[in-house]
């Protein structure tokens, strides 16, 4: 490449970008900041930058936003992603002023690639700066422009259409750096608008929006909310996206069971959520140790996405079946004494199933399962029996949480 | 925006749960990327049972369950 072409090459870049700006062709603006997509013109534009001297002389117009443009892509181009990011932070910063400053939201889909790129730039040099030994700091960077972002959005007018989007590139930004409380001042702008209806948001972002609010409700243990939020992000979702399916489901499937509701095996295989399965026959079976050695064995997972303490709690439930097994064996072979469990058969059935406990630790979860209304019963404490009401013993969940 | 004056505030009660690499990362859907949004017919929505708690005690759980009762200790 000659001196001559690369300078063809810059001020091609350099115009496209005024051009798109004064014929608001928000298209070629949103490809002109994809600076992380790669793309051949992007990356020969980096080879040229390289090499060329003085490139803001070529700058008339846009200069605040176009000087560390074309700097970033160049640093990028180099893999000097640290620097590409300072680059981009500042020509964002530039760019979302002139975006305040348009009337109208035409450049909404430039401003959307500049939510994505600013992430995702920021994840990139923090790798960076963790291989040099040096703090990463420029995702939490990101996230705090991209909450003035939110701020030029999230008034009256026009532009609100927008707010969506950029507050899932915020939970993004805020799930992966563990501060998720962060997102509760955006959700409540969200959530309290009264002049902006939430069903008016793109589709692509309520998806987005419910799948990380979903995820947030099953931390607190709101699991109605949960499964709310969880349910409409998979209606909605695109049913091409298996992964993003799959992520959907790996939250439901764990609040659905602690409702009582389970899911058909096919599910599980269809999405690769195979993790459940010992779970769901553990709860159909009534089944203690397989449920133990389910969550033991997929430990590490389960309490890296936050749903161990939900699955440990379906313990209660699986309790609560195996009593009513042992309540319809004893039925078939005697009707009369049925309602009357003895504690000590409970005793032998744990064993069986390699939990030792003695009668006091027995009657201390019946008692659990009748104050969580997972029984219907009372103790006769001196004789050790659990005497089972004769209508609805083991009441269903139907899709309620267990009382707490 | 009320939003960004708070954001100090709440900042100091943060990373109660840590997930500093987040695994499950939603994928970016494509602007232009476009389906249909409707809720009839989409089978990943009905696969759900909530009746499965039936009194049958024919399978091999219950039948070793009955078994292990059965014993005299």
């Amino acid at each position: 490449m000659g001196e001559a072409q690369r300078r063809i090459i810059i001020s091609d870049y350099i115009t496209r970008f005024t051009d798109s700006i004064s014929s608001q062709d928000s298209l070629s603006l949103k490809q002109l900041l994809s600076v992380s997509s790669n793309s051949h013109s992007l990356l020969s534009l980096a080879d040229a930058l390289n090499v060329f001297q003085d490139v803001n002389r070529l700058v008339k117009q846009y200069g605040e936003i176009l000087v560390p443009l074309l700097r970033c892509l160049q640093n990028y181009g180099r893999n000097n992603l640290v620097d590409a990011y300072n680059s981009f932070e500042k020509a964002s910063n530039a760019f979302l002023q002139e975006f305040r400053n348009w009337e109208s939201g035409w450049a909404m889909e430039a401003l959307y690639t500049v939510a994505y790129e600013i992430r995702v730039l920021a994840e990139m040099a923090d790798r960076e700066l963790n291989s040099m030994g040096k703090t990463p700091e420029k995702l939490k960077g990101a996230g705090s422009f991209l909450m003035k972002v939110f701020g030029a959005l999230a008034g009256k007018g026009p532009k609100r259409i927008g707010a969506l989007n950029v507050t899932c590139q915020l939970f993004k930004v805020y799930f992966k750096l563990g501060t998720v409380n962060l997102c509760r001042s955006v959700i409540r702008s969200i959530e309290t608008a009264r002049i902006f209806d939430f069903e008016e948001f793109p589709v692509r972002d309520k998806v987005t929006y419910m799948y990380y609010t979903g995820r947030l409700e099953v931390y607190n243990e709101n699991f109605l909310a949960a499964d709310q939020k969880l349910v409409y992000a998979l209606i909605h979702c695109n049913p091409e996206s298996k992964a993003n399916i799959r992520m959907i489901l790996k939250y439901l499937i764990p609040v659905k069971l602690s409702l009582g509701i389970l899911p058909e095996s096919w599910l599980l295989e269809k999405y690769n959520l195979v993790e459940y399965r010992d779970v769901v026959r553990a709860l159909k079976r009534g089944d203690l140790r397989l449920l133990r050695c389910a969550l033991q064995e997929h430990e590490d997972q389960f309490l890296k996405s936050g749903v161990y303490l939900v699955l440990e709690k379906l313990e209660l439930q699986v309790y609560q079946r195996l009593v009513k097994k042992i309540y319809i064996i004893q039925k078939q072979k005697d009707p009369s004494k049925a309602h009357q469990v003895k504690l000590d058969v409970i005793v032998k059935a744990l064993r069986w199933l390699d939990m030792d406990m003695d009668v006091d630790e027995v009657e201390c979860i019946m008692a659990i399962l009748i104050y969580k209304n997972l029984v219907k019963g009372y103790f006769a404490h001196k004789s050790k029996v659990v005497v089972l009401s004769k209508q609805d013993p083991f009441p269903k969940l139907n899709g309620k949480p267990v009382n707490s | 925006m009320s939003a960004t004056a708070e954001e100090p505030k709440v900042a100091k009660e943060e990373a109660k749960i840590d997930l500093f690499e987040d695994d499950d990362e939603f994928e970016e859907f494509q602007l232009n990327e476009e389906w249909d949004d409707k809720e009839e017919g989409k089978e990943v929505t009905q696969q759900w049972e909530d009746d499965w708690d039936d009194d049958d005690v024919n399978d091999d759980f219950s039948l070793q369950l009955r078994k292990e009762l059965e014993k005299k200790t």
